[in-house]
């Protein structure tokens, strides 16, 4: 794997503990985490010491979270702060950790962005144009009904960025297109990827593809597509958002946006480092637009099976 | 026993005074006339001198036959005696004897009294005269001792007929010394007062001569028939040396100018002395005897005063021998060939040219050995005479080998030498020209690079031989190679081809109709695939061809099912295309029917064969083109055979990036800065400059040209390639133009700055495709 390398040599630590931290929400209902986290996480520590720093973990939710405080030096048995400065890892709309730093002016950087991490600086995929580029996608291939499968009811009502986002992507590029969006929310596993199918096409049979960011819940859409008698992707095409890895191993292999969490964790440690060697500087924004990397499941959109009576070989005129 | 009144008229006795007396009593002297044996049972006849009764001695002539009893042996003899003369006159009858005795051809005569019987042999010894004309050969000529001989005699005595005996001597030692033979006339010898056969008179004459000049000719007839039987150079040189010993020699070395071997058209006339020559042939009389001064296919110049430089030289045939000083010097010259010459006695010599249509091909060498006798001029018009039909033959299959190499030549020149370095399939390729006498074939194959790592892998046939087939093969391939280059999907590709040959035969009257199908059309054949390494389809379309076979990784075998397809020019019909997802590892078999069919097995039992071979485990590729050659062919094939094996390689994931792209002119900076990441990714940075640009412009054309989906691709093989596909299939004006006049100077710059850029059209689209090397790592 080649990467971008940014010599140790040339990063003098400026702060005093040569310490960065990481803050991640606690692990999702199976208390496992998604193989896109374990990315981010893996991909921050490899850059922070590329940069010559160490690495400071805590899974803390809110801004009273014991792990937190001790992190930014708020818990006097465990004096000053044991970070120079704190990145927050999906942040969500609104988020106490985030008003917390900035209040304190702890220099702090976000993956994924909001209105108070605006004044800092943070990298963020943008999650609405990925969905709107996924609608597109599936259009362009000649499909109308186009549903969308965010995350969990869970995930959305707490505020999650991109799951708002991708909502709202998903949705304006619908209604540009002159579609009725149809947005679902799934459980991030199996048995809730199976039920979400049962739902759409209850609603509407003439449903031919799917937009989707809920990567825990494919493997069950895919069952349940197949319990339905519809092919991926002949009668029926998904595109997601989803981490590269990962959309390799499903079979057919998924079209999506990849995420491209190398880059942004290298870019969240670059804002870091940049925050920290000059405080003074405007803050930066990186915002990613991966394009949707073709794979196996998404195809031109046919009739649904049994919904017309199947078209003739066409007779083609021979005069060509 | 007996006394006439004659015997008592001339020797006074009266028959009471002499019966029972001793015959010897009557002799005048003590000893017996010579020659004269009264026992045993041969008549004899003789002079001898008897006593009158009153003691003067009365010269008489005796004639003397034995009484024979029952069992052959003399019981006693009847002595006719006639005074002073015979009946005939003394002189008259010495001459006759004489002239018996002097003949020229041996005459004998035999009584006929006594055959038949074992008696007989013994009794003709003493008529027998042999002529002194060949007194050298006199214990060759027949004698009472050949069975044969004495049947014939026999015979003669008994049918009383005349009759022709043929003799011959003994073979001599060494095979070319000459064989005495005799023709012996046997007639029957009456009396001419009873008309009884009383004896049988033989004249030998010696028919040597004869019968060598009969040798000659059969040796000649036969040349006709046993050289030149092949159109094969040193076949032919060989058949005269086997020809030759060793009825005419006991050595023969055949000898071609170097330039004639190296197909080089010989120059009309007789050549230099010192020119280099090749042994082709050589044959020897004696067993065990392969020693030479030349080895056969060394080169070797003879000295100019060496009778076969002479020879050639003159262009005339050389007699010489042991008494020619010349041939003297030239053997002691080489240490080598004097120890030969000694050795095997090498005495006398023929050298004589071998010419064929006023042109010098070479010299055949004649020699003769210890126990042969020296050549004489009858066997210089022989050799001569057996050089001229071997240079003929020699002459006709060097014009024919060098034509035919020409047509293999030309040939060859029309099929891939190297096959193109590409990443798609790992291929190799036999072509086997037919056995000789078929000519050239029209049989080729192809494997041709297409855009985006593919590779097109082209089999093709077309009907007939000679060099009308070769060059209408030469210009199908040409046509594939430019049809595949503009990128045609394989059915519609056979379908411009087609087109082609169509209008390759109106235009052409002067193709012979022998190359041409019934229906008067080029008849040709042909199969076009296309893989893909980065989908792992085939897709292919046959114009009539034998399909192909796959191995799968897996082992299984089976014959592709593809639309068979018309034959290329017949026109109007459709051809289908067929697509095959390979597993990465597949084995593809392409070949021509001369591979499949054979006297022996139909296309269904050939291709049954193909598979199995193909499913044998073999370490390589090239093992396997062996062994599916050696399983399915004869030693001498009736049809050119093409073989094309390709294994698929895949291109995976770490290799092959592709995007979807919305047509949003906004995109295209997300697309640039996706193709950066990619590169990063493949860790090749140096070519992110380019490649942004070229994404950049393709992008844009298409987004601004084209219609969606839209599609961006990068492929990391050999070269790095940018692809950017849309669902228009309006290509570009001008394909690989270096100015661009409708989209402004966009192509224009790709062009420059990559290695090549073209389209080709898709099922669903067109792609643009520019390709960058990659950066020397």
């Amino acid at each position: 794997m080649t990467e971008h390398r940014d010599e140790p040599t040339t990063a003098s630590p400026a702060g005093r503990t040569h310490t960065l931290g990481l803050l991640y929400p606690p692990a999702g209902r199976n208390q496992v985490y998604t193989t896109m986290q374990l990315a981010f996480i893996g991909g921050v520590a490899e850059s922070a010491t590329r940069h010559g720093y160490d690495l400071l973990l805590s899974p803390a939710a809110t801004d009273d979270d014991p792990s937190f405080r001790r992190m930014v030096g708020e818990e006097p048995a465990y004096g000053g702060p044991r970070v120079d400065g704190v990145i927050v890892m999906e942040i969500r709309r609104e988020d106490d950790r985030v008003e917390h730093l900035a209040a304190t002016g702890f220099p702090f950087v976000a993956i994924g962005r909001n209105h108070r991490a605006d004044a800092v600086g943070w990298v963020d995929l943008d999650f609405a144009g990925l969905a709107s580029g996924c609608v597109r996608h599936l259009a362009d291939l000649g499909h109308r009904g186009i549903v969308f499968v965010n995350r969990s009811e869970q995930l959305f009502d707490s505020g999650y960025g991109f799951a708002r986002l991708g909502d709202e992507g998903y949705t304006e590029a619908m209604t540009q297109l002159g579609l009725v969006p149809r947005a679902y929310l799934c459980g991030d596993d199996l048995a809730s990827g199976e039920e979400v199918v049962e739902r759409i096409l209850l609603d509407d049979p003439m449903t031919t593809s799917m937009v989707t960011q809920n990567e825990a819940a494919l493997e069950g859409v895919y069952r349940g597509l197949t319990r339905h008698g519809r092919s991926v992707p002949r009668d029926f095409s998904v595109v997601g958002v989803a981490a590269s890895p990962w959309a390799e191993q499903v079979s057919p292999q998924l079209t999506a946006a990849e995420i491209p969490t190398k880059e942004m964790t290298r870019a969240a440690v670059e804002l870091m480092v940049e925050r920290l060697r000059k405080p003074g500087a405007p803050p930066r924004h990186v915002l990613l637009r991966p394009l949707i990397t073709l794979r196996a499941s998404t195809g031109p959109c046919r009739s649904v099976p049994g919904s017309e009576p199947e078209p003739e070989f066409p007779e083609f005129d021979i005069d060509f | 026993m007996g006394w006439s009144e004659g015997a008592r008229r001339m020797l006074g006795h009266s028959p009471p005074d002499i019966v029972g007396r001793a015959v010897t009593d009557l002799l005048a002297g003590p000893e017996p006339p010579a020659g004269f044996l009264p026992l045993g049972s041969r008549e004899w006849s003789g002079t001898a001198v008897l006593r009158h009764r009153d003691g003067h001695p009365v010269e008489f002539t005796l004639l003397v036959d034995p009484l024979l009893g029952g069992d052959g042996a003399a019981q006693g003899f009847v002595v006719t005696a006639m005074t002073g003369r015979p009946a005939e006159s003394e002189p008259d009858r010495r001459l006759r004897e004489w002239a018996f005795a002097q003949s020229s051809i041996a005459l004998s005569a035999y009584p006929a009294s006594t055959s038949p019987g074992a008696g007989a042999a013994d009794s003709a010894s003493p008529g027998s005269r042999q002529p002194h004309a060949v007194a050298e050969g006199d214990e060759q000529a027949p004698t009472a001792t050949d069975e044969g001989f004495l049947r014939c005699v026999r015979r003669v005595a008994e049918d009383a007929r005349p009759m022709r005996y043929e003799h011959f001597a003994p073979a001599p030692p060494t095979a070319s010394a000459r064989q005495r033979t005799w023709i012996v006339e046997l007639w029957p010898v009456r009396d001419p007062d009873t008309g009884e056969v009383v004896g049988v008179g033989t004249a030998a004459f010696d028919s040597s001569e004869h019968h060598s000049a009969r040798q000659r000719l059969a040796l000649l007839n036969e040349a006709g028939t046993r050289v030149g039987t092949t159109l094969n150079v040193t076949r032919t040189a060989q058949e005269l040396a086997d020809l030759a010993v060793p009825r005419l020699a006991d050595f023969v070395s055949v000898d071609l100018l170097d330039s004639v071997m190296c197909g080089e058209e010989p120059t009309p006339g007789p050549v230099d002395a010192d020119v280099v020559l090749r042994r082709v042939a050589q044959q020897f009389s004696a067993e065990g005897a392969a020693e030479t001064a030349v080895d056969l296919g060394e080169t070797d110049a003879y000295p100019s005063f060496s009778p076969p430089a002479r020879s050639l030289v003159s262009g005339q045939p050389v007699l010489s021998g042991a008494d020619d000083p010349d041939f003297v010097r030239w053997i002691s010259q080489d240490a080598a060939r004097s120890a030969l010459a000694r050795k095997y006695g090498y005495h006398s010599i023929i050298a004589t040219p071998l010419r064929a249509r006023g042109t010098t091909l070479g010299v055949a060498v004649f020699l003769r050995t210890d126990g042969s006798e020296p050549f004489q001029q009858d066997d210089l018009i022989v050799a001569e005479e057996l050089a001229g039909r071997a240079a003929v033959g020699v002459d006709n299959a060097r014009r024919y080998t060098r034509e035919r190499t020409n047509a293999l030549t030309l040939q060859r020149s029309l099929l891939p030498r190297d096959l193109p370095k590409q990443a798609a399939v790992e291929a190799v390729y036999r072509y086997l020209p037919a056995g000789t006498g078929a000519g050239v074939g029209g049989d080729w194959f192809d494997v041709v690079p297409l855009s985006g790592t593919r590779v097109a892998l082209v089999v093709g046939d077309v009907v007939g031989h000679g060099i009308h087939a070769s060059a209408t093969m030469g210009r199908l391939r040409t046509a594939v190679r430019t049809l595949a280059d503009v990128d045609l999907p394989p059915d519609e590709l056979l379908t411009h081809l087609d087109d082609l040959v169509i209008h390759l035969t109106s235009d052409d009257d002067t193709v012979d109709s022998r190359f041409r199908d019934d229906t008067g059309e080029i008849g040709a054949t042909c199969l076009y695939a296309v893989y893909d390494p980065v989908s792992r389809v085939c897709t292919m379309a046959s114009a009539g061809h034998i399909p192909p076979a796959v191995l799968l990784p897996d082992g299984t075998v089976s014959v592709v099912r593809l639309t068979p397809g018309p034959l290329l020019g017949v026109g109007g019909l459709p051809f289908e295309a067929t697509e095959l997802e390979l597993p990465e590892g597949s084995l593809l078999a392409f070949c021509t029917d001369g591979l499949i069919e054979a006297r022996d097995r139909d296309i269904t039992l050939g291709l049954e064969r193909l598979c199995e071979a193909l499913a044998s485990p073999v370490p390589s590729l090239e093992v396997t083109c062996d062994a599916i050659l050696k399983a399915l062919l004869s030693d001498s094939p009736a049809d050119d055979v093409a073989l094309l094996l390709a294994r698929t390689r895949a291109l995976h994931a770490d290799q092959v990036a592709a995007w979807a792209l919305p047509s949003d002119p906004a995109i295209v900076a997300d697309a640039r800065a996706q193709a950066s990441r990619q590169l990063a990714l493949w860790g090749l940075e140096d070519a992110a400059f380019v490649t942004e640009l070229v994404v950049s412009e393709l992008v844009t054309n298409a987004i601004r040209y084209g219609a969606v989906p839209i599609g961006l691709r990068l492929i990391r093989d050999r070269t790095l390639i940018c692809e950017v596909s849309d669902a228009s299939s309006t290509a570009p004006h001008l394909r690989r133009a270096r100015t661009y006049d409708e989209g402004g100077r966009g192509l224009h710059m790709v062009a420059q700055l990559t290695q090549g850029w073209g389209t080709r059209q898709t099922a669903t689209g067109k792609t643009i495709w520019a390709e960058q090397p990659l950066p020397v790592s």
